[in-house]
């Protein structure tokens, strides 16, 4: 899960290196966290929110196919 | 000749001189004013000429096929990381409008149960296309529209809106009374209007915000409708209500039918050309 998220945000961001995705595990479902640079936060986000629905879309996909549920925080 | 730079006496007269020089349409050219030109005091004295230069742009097959190569790689990258097991393709995207000077780079992914990959409505689809443009967009620095397509979901989706388009525009033709569609997102909604933007007996607009924003086909001619006069009078009076109100005035007549929701799309935004998708 974490890889899919580690993936995009590296590559649309202008400090790949500040991104840190972390992954948790709670009794509803996987919980992933995305960090990166303050200057980057609405590249991650994007207007409306629209860029981290987009990538949350695509993380229940993949979440689905484990029989599980994903959530996206941005921190 | 590719680029120009010419004098005039306004920097209209200059552009015009030079795109009749050069034999091009004025959205072949990137045009820049280098002076805007005076006009001078009395007997001209101070007036200068004013100076465009005017370029040709190139058709740019280089980036494009760059384009498609990162694209077809990241997309590759993105559906190995969904665990979806796919086969990218090139595909040619049916778009009736060629307004576009980039040709869109669209793919289909072939596989088996791509069903999860287009999601409720083509949602999941829409949000794969969405961030493919975005990586895309930042590696090559240039804006190149992107289709991405399932197991040929997006074309057969176009046929089925194209022909549900004319089918309901037959009928709010031989009723006269306007038809709603259900809400669509942006792209489907733009082949409904494409779908009827010549068709002689009906236009269409899109009311509503957000996910639940639709199309409307309604008669061009109201009163050619086999209902009663009155209604036709009052039709005539709330569709040039529409038309007349885009600087946002309140009509003083409530439309016959839209709800308020309706009502405010159709003052906060004129009519048609270009359509709002």
């Amino acid at each position: 899960m974490k890889d899919l998220v580690e993936y995009i945000a590296k590559s649309i961001v202008n400090a790949p290196d500040a991104v840190k995705v972390t992954e948790e595990q709670d009794e509803q479902g996987i919980i992933l966290k995305l960090q990166v640079a303050d200057e980057d936060k609405g590249r991650v986000i994007g207007k409306q929110g629209r860029i981290a629905e987009a990538m949350r879309t695509l993380i229940r996909v993949k979440a689905a196919k484990k029989g599980t549920k994903a959530t996206l925080e941005i921190l | 000749m590719d680029v120009l730079e010419v004098n005039a006496k306004t920097t209209h007269e200059a552009i015009e001189k030079a795109l009749a020089e050069m034999g091009v349409s004025r959205d072949e050219v990137r045009i820049t004013i280098l002076n805007e030109g005076k006009s001078g005091g009395i007997f001209g004295i101070g007036a200068e000429d004013a100076r465009v230069r005017v370029e040709r742009l190139m058709a740019e097959p280089v980036p494009s096929s760059d384009v498609a190569v990162v694209a077809t790689e990241t997309l590759q990258k993105l559906l190995t990381l969904l665990e979806v097991e796919g086969v990218v393709s090139p595909a040619v995207y049916p778009d009736e409008s060629s307004e576009q000077p980039t040709a869109p780079v669209a793919f289909n992914i072939e596989g088996d149960d791509l069903g999860i990959l287009i999601g409720r409505r083509g949602q999941t689809l829409a949000a794969l296309q969405y961030v493919l443009r975005l990586i895309v967009g930042h590696k090559t620095e240039t804006w190149v529209p992107i289709i991405v397509d399932a197991e040929g979901y997006k074309e057969r989706r176009h046929e089925a809106l194209k022909a549900l388009a004319l089918r309901m525009a037959d009928h709010v033709k031989t009723r006269g009374s306007p038809f709603t569609l259900e809400p669509m997102p942006p792209y489907e909604r733009r082949i409904v209007h494409l779908a009827l933007a010549d068709n002689p007996a009906v236009y269409t607009e899109s009311i509503g915000e957000g996910e639940s924003r639709k199309v409307v086909i309604r008669p061009k001619h109201p009163s050619s409708g086999p209902r009663g006069n009155s209604i036709s009078n009052d039709q005539r009076s709330t569709v040039s209500n529409q038309w007349g109100n885009s600087l946002g005035q309140r009509s003083n007549t409530p439309g016959q039918w839209g709800n308020t929701q309706s009502q405010r799309g159709n003052y906060s935004r004129p009519r048609r050309q270009p359509p709002n998708y």
